[in-house]
């Protein structure tokens, strides 16, 4: 149907080589930004979307109330008669409590400062599912062995943590205490999480005098038939009562998994957004640049539009003809910007891991790769649309003899 | 004759009014967006770096070293300070004052509400009046504390605005810390910093005996002035030698930092510095997009004037002088784009600010523009014309005149 005006037009596009390849540069260049940034803000709400399924969404949290972050502040806790409080309201199905503070890790004569967590060795199972990873080297602390260590994943290798990687069975020392090394976590995926060193409760108690029966947080199961959104209000008040606290007076505050990743998610996505918003403003100006192209075009070509209408091509014709030519410019622009925004990404993912950041990788869902060439496509056609009504209603006996 | 140049690139864009005036859009649109957003950014890096601007440069800080934003400072640390080293680092030669500083974290009640504050410690004595110097304490009502001053509290200035508590806190009224009971003596001067509008300041003795557990005598900063601002490096390395003696640690180990102000705001600098490129690079692609569209214009003029070009040749133009006319001709572009653009980007900059100050009611968000970034857009704008137009200049000027003469477009 169309074939011969198409042949036309591909005809047009490569007879003026530089131009075509400079307009859809400047289109392929902000394809491929939107096109990185897209992967990597999807690539992020998808790790959450696994977190909060493996972790599982019938996750809660109990916090201190306190400056910096949550469960440092030894004036702010959440202490054992709470978590005791707590398990024997209807609904919960498991509760643990978790020790933390900042702590002095030495190893071969150098020092780090991390997060010590003391963990409940009696409920191993639910921590380690709402950690999403388990102890993948080596073996879990037994409930009261002493001198025994766990530590995240980063310790394995060298200068992650330390400049040596640390091996089972090495011994290093927190606060002037030594520990054996007897397993490493998997990988969580943010550095933070994954240079904590985690004790058993005894020792933590032991190496912290003052830490016994002060959680900085603790994490709930709620019962199959519990929503947990209508669990977090009931604890909170049940335990607002139990503590004597006046509402909007408590000194903790309840969370479901959901919420915390929500709140983190809405921050990605109005960050993300920002961004993309700025990437936006160059696809502008590469339609800018279209049209410029497709005027060009249209000025070079006038006579040709007359001899074309002479012999008959109808307005309308014309009008496909070009708006045909800049859509196919834009689109070629994308096609090729989603392939180099393809590289882009996937080399930044690499760096993002090796650089301890493992849950920033970008994904490539089909409807990203066809959506940024369609919408190049859309951004060359629109472009295009009013030049192309130039070019449609140019006077067959004036374009004729234009020179 | 170089005045004839300028007319002769200003006829020719004038003859191609459309084409030209689309060249120019692309370029001011860029330069509009990067303007706009490096105001913005140093704006918000100004407003930062000014919460922190509160000490004078003769001042060091002492802390054990630990994890930084955990908590109050001091306190996420492995070994905490001592409160017998202010008397040993007050014995080094430089060293005017030495004040021990407490700080907690705790509840602060008032009208029903209650909040979550960290109190710091004022000394007694000529301590006193050395700190208030130090951080230019002033009282805008009431006053400030004095020696003896027990259960009595002197508030930040955000206090006294309804937002925190429904209700501002004035001078006379008695507010809760930790349950109990504190008259507020004073509200001091605004300082636009968070840290000092949201203070809590309460005498040692007041800090150490109720807000405090009893037994807990960690020190969380030790403030060190020194007696002249041009020994401060060689003052900070003898405190860190004492301090590696006193901890018993070796040089390269150390579990303690000794810091001036002015580091303090480097590092934070250089860090909201790694942001605002991060977002400077992403604006620039359209002004590389821009520079694109001039780069364009330039082959398809060059392509159009290829007749006038060898006759130019013909009648004697050397080849640096059709070299120079295209140069002119794209560098006319790149900075009329860019004039515009600057003008659009400080409209652009300053409404955003005014519309964020408003619909935020912050005071972080503002645009903050020099005459350097003004000069600078124009010159880079200049600039990218002319690189722009380099290749399509060069083409130009390497014509053959016979075959130009006889190009058919």
């Amino acid at each position: 149907m169309k074939t011969d005006e198409i042949k036309y037009s591909l005809q047009n596009l490569a007879h003026r080589k530089t131009r075509s390849l400079l307009t859809m540069l400047s289109i392929l260049i902000g394809v491929m930004a939107i096109f990185a940034l897209i992967s990597f803000g999807l690539g992020i709400r998808n790790y959450m979307d696994t977190l909060a399924e493996e972790a599982g969404a019938d996750k809660l949290f109990i916090q201190a109330r306190s400056v910096g972050v949550p469960g440092t502040d030894a004036n702010f806790f959440v202490s054992a008669d709470d978590i005791n409080f707590v398990s024997k309201i209807n609904g919960v199905d498991e509760i643990s409590g978790m020790y933390i503070r900042a702590g002095e890790v030495k190893f071969k004569k150098e020092k780090k400062f991390v997060f010590i967590a003391g963990t409940d060795i009696d409920k191993k199972e639910f921590v380690e599912k709402a950690f999403t990873v388990g102890v993948e080297k080596g073996r879990q602390l037994k409930k009261n062995e002493l001198g025994k260590v766990v530590l995240g994943y980063n310790y394995q290798f060298e200068d992650k943590i330390f400049s040596k990687a640390i091996k089972l069975g090495n011994k290093i020392e927190i606060n002037g205490n030594s520990y054996e090394v007897v397993g490493f976590y998997g990988l969580i995926g943010n550095p933070q999480d994954d240079s904590n060193a985690y004790l058993n409760y005894r020792s933590m108690e032991l190496l912290f005098e003052d830490i016994k029966d002060e959680f900085g947080w603790a994490m709930i199961g709620a019962d199959k038939n519990t929503d947990p959104e209508v669990l977090a209000e009931k604890i909170e008040e049940k335990l607002r009562k139990f503590k004597d606290q006046e509402e909007g007076k408590e000194d903790f505050f309840v969370q479901t998994f959901a919420d915390v990743l929500a709140t983190f998610g809405t921050i990605i996505n109005v960050l993300n957004g920002i961004l993309i918003l700025i990437a936006l403003i160059s696809i502008i100006v590469a339609s800018v640049n279209i049209m410029n192209t497709m005027y060009t075009a249209v000025l070079e070509r006038t006579k040709e539009i007359g001899i074309m209408k002479a012999i008959g091509a109808k307005n309308s014709d014309i009008l496909f003809i070009f708006i045909f030519e800049s859509g196919l410019l834009g689109m070629v622009g994308g096609i090729i910007g989603v392939i180099l925004g393809y590289l882009i990404s996937s080399a930044g993912g690499q760096i993002a891991a090796a650089s301890g950041f493992a849950m920033l990788q970008p994904v490539f869902p089909l409807y990203l790769i066809i959506g940024s060439i369609l919408f190049a496509f859309l951004v060359g056609a629109a472009s295009g649309i009013m030049p192309s009504i130039k070019a449609s209603k140019l006077n067959p006996v004036d374009s004729l003899r234009y020179e | 004759m170089l005045k004839d140049y300028f007319m002769f690139s200003i006829k020719n864009l004038a003859k191609r009014k459309l084409r030209s005036w689309l060249t120019m859009i692309g370029i001011f649109i860029g330069i509009a967006a990067v303007v706009s957003l490096i105001g913005l950014g140093e704006g918000l890096r100004i407003a930062v770096t000014s919460q922190f601007n509160f000490l004078g440069s003769d001042v060091l800080s002492v802390q054990a070293s630990g994890l930084n934003l955990a908590g109050p400072p001091g306190t996420a640390v492995a070994t905490p300070l001592t409160d017998d080293l202010k008397d040993k680092i007050l014995k080094i030669n430089g060293v005017d004052a030495a004040i021990n500083r407490y700080i907690e974290s705790g509840t602060l009640e008032f009208n029903d509400r209650q909040t979550i504050g960290m109190a710091m410690s004022i000394p007694e004595g000529s301590e006193r009046k050395i700190l208030e110097d130090m951080l230019n304490l002033k009282a805008e009502q009431g006053r400030l504390l004095k020696d003896g001053d027990n259960k009595k509290v002197l508030l930040g200035n955000s206090f006294k605005e309804d937002d925190i508590f429904g209700k501002g806190i004035k001078p006379n009224d008695r507010v809760l810390i930790n349950d109990i009971s504190f008259e507020v003596i004073g509200i001091l001067e605004k300082k636009g910093s968070f840290l000092f509008d949201s203070a809590i300041a309460v005498n040692e003795q007041t800090m150490l005996n109720l807000i405090r557990e009893a037994d807990d005598t960690d020190v969380n900063v030790i403030g060190v002035k020194v007696k002249n601002v041009d020994n401060i490096d060689n003052v900070k390395e003898n405190i860190e030698k004492l301090m590696r003696k006193e901890r018993n640690v070796k040089k390269g180990e150390e579990d303690f930092v000794v810091e001036s102000p002015q580091n303090l705001l480097a590092t934070l600098n250089s860090t909201l510095f790694a942001v605002q490129l991060f977002i400077y690079i992403i604006a620039s692609i359209s002004i590389v997009v821009g520079g694109i569209g001039i780069m364009n214009t330039m082959y398809t003029a060059v392509l159009e004037r290829t007749k006038e070009i060898g006759i130019m040749k013909a009648i004697g133009a050397k080849n640096s002088v059709i070299f120079f006319l295209f140069s002119v001709e794209s560098g006319f572009l790149g900075m009329v784009g860019g004039i515009i653009g600057i003008i659009f980007g400080l409209l652009l900059a300053y409404g955003l600010a005014f519309i964020g100050q408003i619909t935020l009611g912050s005071d972080l968000i503002q645009a903050h523009i020099t005459s350097g970034l003004i000069i600078g857009a124009l010159l880079f704008s200049f600039i990218l014309g002319i690189i722009s137009g380099i290749v399509p200049a060069y083409q130009a000027s390497k014509m053959q005149p016979v075959e130009a003469l006889s190009f058919i477009k």
